[in-house]
């Protein structure tokens, strides 16, 4: 009776046994042969963590090698809270080794609350060397603070180059939801924004590197596994020239305007300033966000690229595009004269010369050389506005240059029409006598009026403006040359630009000359004046300022347009930054003088 | 003093050389499970090693006291491990916040870990004469083994050390089964349970226990913590798949993904590194042991023996199942070691001196 009971109850326990393992099993073989080969890459993925090495982006380089903009290492200091033991021994050792207000380091850490405590927080960017040595020194004491290494783009011209080079910055969200255009970009990696950046970007950027790693639970590097070095950008090589650069932009820091220099030959861009600009770096390093608002509201407007962007009638200058087409076509030759009483009255409205008594008879070189406004209003009706357009077509007015910047702007030469579509209006004649002394409608960038000075310097040809020379590997290789494509080449009459030449030459280097004061010593430099007004009848601005330029004034070697926004008058206020420019480019070597007469001492 | 020789033939070398089997196995996977420590796995494996070799004393002692002496004096040896239990709340060591050691002559112990076969005793000696007149226990008859159980129950729980309370109610429910219940009382014991986890819920566990029920039933509740550790837990399972990533080549633990992966969390080290097949082994090793325990207690020379056998039985069970089915999510996070397996000097000794119980009843099976 009492063996009976037992028994069954160790029937039950073999029962319990037999479902306990048969449960165990069953969960077993679900997770190891069912599921086994995703948790097997789970728990690959758990130890083995890509890191990205970023490629240093290609290095660029002025015409002579010397170097624009870089990548160099760059101190950051970051601030890890799991890591941190006593709150105020961390922050304000930190504070205090920086001269910080500990409040500062605060409101970074504030602002990365959301973030796991094993996150680093960036405290600072881009220290200083004596900075990073204090913060080593001290590392014992302030637990949670380490220093990284990052490659950060550097510019060591700041904001002379600002509007060539441009600048890079960490991608947006915006981009990189164009998956298509930056399907190889992850977020955090910088990407060309602006200028030559922006248009070599995939020149410059390089194949980014991997490093695999083995790590533990907390993400601490246990050892790597390999290694796939990244393949640096290539550089750019341009044809651009520093020291001719910083001269322009000197000349213009105070101002704004810009100035644009080609080589009439090549159409190699040697200049290309524009001011206000802004330093290329503060982007680079993550921009705060007070910086970019006073950038991004100030009213002079320093992220605009006046020299491709900005629009300006460009006043007398213009004359010199109206001369040739009027002395091509025969409309008048050399000596064809008209007399200048100080003004012209056409229709119900009297037209002024700029000077009040007048310039009595002038034939064509007077005109240019005197820039006398009665002369061009009767050349300009006799040739039609249909006519002045088609050569400034050609020549690359009012269209883009094609210059290798992003966002150029087209400019605007009328036309019958273009008012037509426009304004569905039939053209009148008296805005043809605006037109020939470049205002009215017409609007231009300095890039364009630099094609302008260029078409002239090189006897009626000239190039595409190119800032890139050639791209080449980090291996020294050639990827690509950039040869001169010609834009214009309109075969004009025999003589007829050597008439206008002489005429620009004149501007400068004849007495009554409107830019007299601008001769050199060195070497004869034309050009031609523009004073634009600008604003309406009514709300009168300041007349902006304009100069286009080459020199030598036979067999130029460099062609130029100077504009400077409401500079008064061109031969006055921007007349002397040609100057300086063409100086730079044509100055005696004085240092080779000294150690000559050092010799002979 | 006088060893009888006949009771070395009848020594269960099945029962032996199946928790050798086990040892061996635990301490192979123990070099591998502490290799990624700073100390180093020789340092584990010699502390085993010695708990070990003082195990085999204890066996002896064990062994040398016939088992009903021993369950005779057993409220004494009751009285010693609770005295130790409530040591451990007044000077105990504090580690990962919880109070569960003393140090005695230099070794600290885990006291709760002895009061497991120390209970199984005290209670099989409370209840075999029921047994034996073969009477159901009626309510008010498993009040006092209750209230003993009830007693380390609270102040281990209290270590907190809710691991080893779980096991020390359910062996003693077990046991109570085993000695047989009327249905009144199933009745009430029942009921009793199907409230008790909404009080426990409501008014008895911490939050931190709570979160670890909650991140059972939703794995990802608490991806940082407690889940994070089942979910790595499951992931070092499964990635051993069929033949496991060979000896010492695990990488889940080596990493420092799994918590307590030397004493708690062992089973993921082993089916890491074994694979199906190894755990298949491992768990027919346990189930065969387990067996063997019931078989000592179904042909033990009397009840009292009986009752302890499957008291014993009954904890390794207890703890095996609860282990291995915390370590691939069949069950909540709780402190639980393998027995044998995990790393701990205390668990081994306790383990060690429930198979000198054993042996003390199977050698004496045959003897009046």
């Amino acid at each position: 009776m009492a063996e009976e009971p037992l028994s069954s109850k160790f029937k039950w326990c073999t029962l319990v046994l037999v479902i306990t393992m048969t449960v165990l099993l069953i969960r077993l073989w679900d997770l190891q042969i069912m599921r086994g080969s995703e948790m097997r890459k789970l728990s690959e993925q758990n130890r083995i963590r890509v890191k990205k090495i970023p490629a240093p982006r290609g290095i660029i380089f002025d015409r002579t090698g010397k170097v624009l903009a870089d990548t160099r290492p760059s101190f950051n200091i970051y601030l890890t809270p799991e890591d941190i033991k006593d709150f105020s021994q961390s922050v304000d050792g930190l504070a205090r080794l920086l001269n910080w207000d500990r409040e500062d380091v605060i409101e970074k850490m504030k602002a990365a609350s959301g973030m796991p405590p094993s996150f680093p927080i960036k405290i600072k960017s881009d220290i200083p060397m004596d900075e990073v040595a204090r913060v080593e020194a001290h590392r014992v004491y302030i637990p949670g603070v380490s220093i990284q290494i990052e490659p950060k783009r550097n510019y060591p011209y700041g904001a002379s180059l600002a509007h060539v080079l441009g600048y890079v910055s960490e991608i947006s969200d915006e981009e990189l939801k164009n998956k298509k255009k930056h399907k190889d970009y992850s977020p955090g990696d910088y990407i060309g924004k602006y200028g030559l950046e922006r248009s070599y970007e995939n020149e410059l950027r390089g194949v980014d590197g991997e490093k695999r790693v083995e790590v533990d639970a907390i993400g601490r590097e246990v050892r790597t596994l390999d290694i796939i070095d990244p393949i640096p950008g290539h550089s750019l090589h341009l044809n651009l020239d520093l020291e001719l650069q910083l001269t322009a932009d000197k000349a213009l820091e105070t101002r704004k305007g810009a100035a644009v220099a080609v080589n009439p030959k090549t159409g190699g861009v040697l200049v290309l300033a524009s001011r206000p600009g802004f330093d290329p770096n503060k982007f680079a390093s993550g921009i705060i966000k007070q910086d970019w608002q006073k950038i991004a509201l100030d009213k002079a407007h320093p992220l605009q690229n006046r020299a491709i962007q900005g629009g300006y009638p460009p006043g007398s200058t213009f004359k010199v595009l109206v001369a040739m087409k009027a002395l091509d076509l025969g409309v008048i030759n050399e000596r064809t004269t008209f007399g200048c009483g100080g003004g012209f009255a056409y229709g119900n409205r009297v037209f002024k010369c700029w000077k009040k008594g007048g310039h009595g008879s002038v034939a064509v070189h007077r005109a240019i050389v005197e820039s006398c406004d009665v002369f061009f209003y009767n050349v300009g009706l006799r040739v039609g506005v249909d006519r002045i357009h088609e050569l400034a077509d050609i020549v690359g007015l009012g269209r883009v240059t094609g210059i290798d910047l992003p966002n150029e702007q087209k400019g605007l030469i009328p036309s019958t029409e273009w008012k037509k579509k426009r304004y569905n209006q039939p053209w009148y004649e008296g805005e043809t006598v605006s037109v020939s002394i470049g205002q009215g409608a017409v609007w231009l960038t300095p890039v364009q009026l630099a094609q302008l000075s260029a078409f002239v310097a090189n006897d009626g040809k000239n190039f595409k403006p190119q800032i890139v020379n050639r791209i080449v590997s980090t291996e020294g290789k050639v990827v690509k040359t950039f040869e001169p494509v010609v834009n214009a080449d309109p075969k004009l009459k025999k003589g007829v630009v050597q008439i206008v030449k002489d005429g620009m030459r004149g501007v400068v280097n004849e007495p009554g000359g409107t830019a007299g004061r601008s001769k050199l010593q060195n070497v004869a430099m034309s050009g031609k004046t523009g004073t634009a007004q600008a604003g309406s009848e009514k709300v009168k601005l300041g007349d902006h300022a304009w100069f286009i330029a080459y020199a030598p004034a036979e067999d130029a070697s460099i062609a130029m347009a100077v504009l400077v926004e409401h500079g008064g008058h061109g031969a006055s206020a921007a007349a002397p930054v040609a100057k300086d420019i063409t100086e730079t480019l044509f100055k005696v070597k004085t240092v080779i003088k000294e150690a000559k007469s050092n010799e002979n001492r | 003093m006088r060893i009888d020789k006949r009771r070395f033939y009848h020594l269960d070398w099945y029962l032996i050389i199946n928790g050798l089997l086990i040892f061996g196995i635990g301490l192979m996977n123990l070099v591998s499970a502490t290799s990624s420590f700073s100390s180093g796995s020789y340092n584990f494996m010699i502390k085993q090693l010695i708990a070990f070799a003082m195990g085999l004393i204890l066996i002896l002692v064990v062994m040398y006291y016939d088992y009903r002496i021993i369950a005779s004096q057993s409220r004494w040896i009751y009285l010693g491990g609770l005295l130790l239990v409530i040591l451990v709340l007044v000077i105990g060591l504090a580690a990962g916040g919880a109070k569960r050691w003393i140090s005695l002559f230099g070794f600290s112990i885990q006291p709760s870990e002895f009061m497991k076969p120390i209970l199984v005793v005290f209670l099989a000696n409370m209840l075999y004469e029921k047994k034996r007149q073969n009477i159901p226990l009626s309510l008010k008859d498993i009040g006092k083994p209750l209230l003993y159980t009830m007693i380390p129950f609270i102040l281990i729980v209290k270590q907190p050390d809710l691991g080893t309370g779980i096991v020390i109610i359910l062996v003693c429910f077990a046991m109570l089964w085993f000695v047989g219940l009327k249905k009144s009382t199933y009745a009430v014991l029942f009921s009793v349970g199907a409230i008790s986890p909404f009080i426990a819920w409501n008014y008895l566990m911490k939050p931190y226990q709570k979160m670890r029920v909650l991140s059972f039933i939703n794995i990802d509740a608490d991806p940082a913590g407690f889940g994070y550790h089942a979910k790595q837990a499951i992931i070092a399972v499964g990635s051993g798949r069929f033949f496991g990533k060979g000896f010492m080549s695990g990488t889940q633990h080596k990493l420092q993904f799994i918590p307590e992966h030397h004493t708690d969390f062992i089973f993921t080290v082993f089916s890491e590194e074994w694979g199906f097949v190894g755990s298949i082994v491992l768990f027919a090793l346990f189930i065969s042991f387990i067996h063997r325990c019931l078989k000592i207690s179904m042909d033990a020379h009397d009840e009292l023996g009986s009752i302890i056998a499957f008291g014993i039985a009954s904890i390794i069970y207890v703890q095996f199942t609860i282990n291995v089915m915390m370590a691939i999510h069949l069950a909540p996070v709780v402190g639980i070691p393998l027995p044998f397996i995990s790393y701990g000097g205390s668990s081994l000794l306790s383990m060690l001196a429930s198979v000198g119980l054993l042996l003390n009843i199977s050698t004496r099976r045959y003897m009046f």
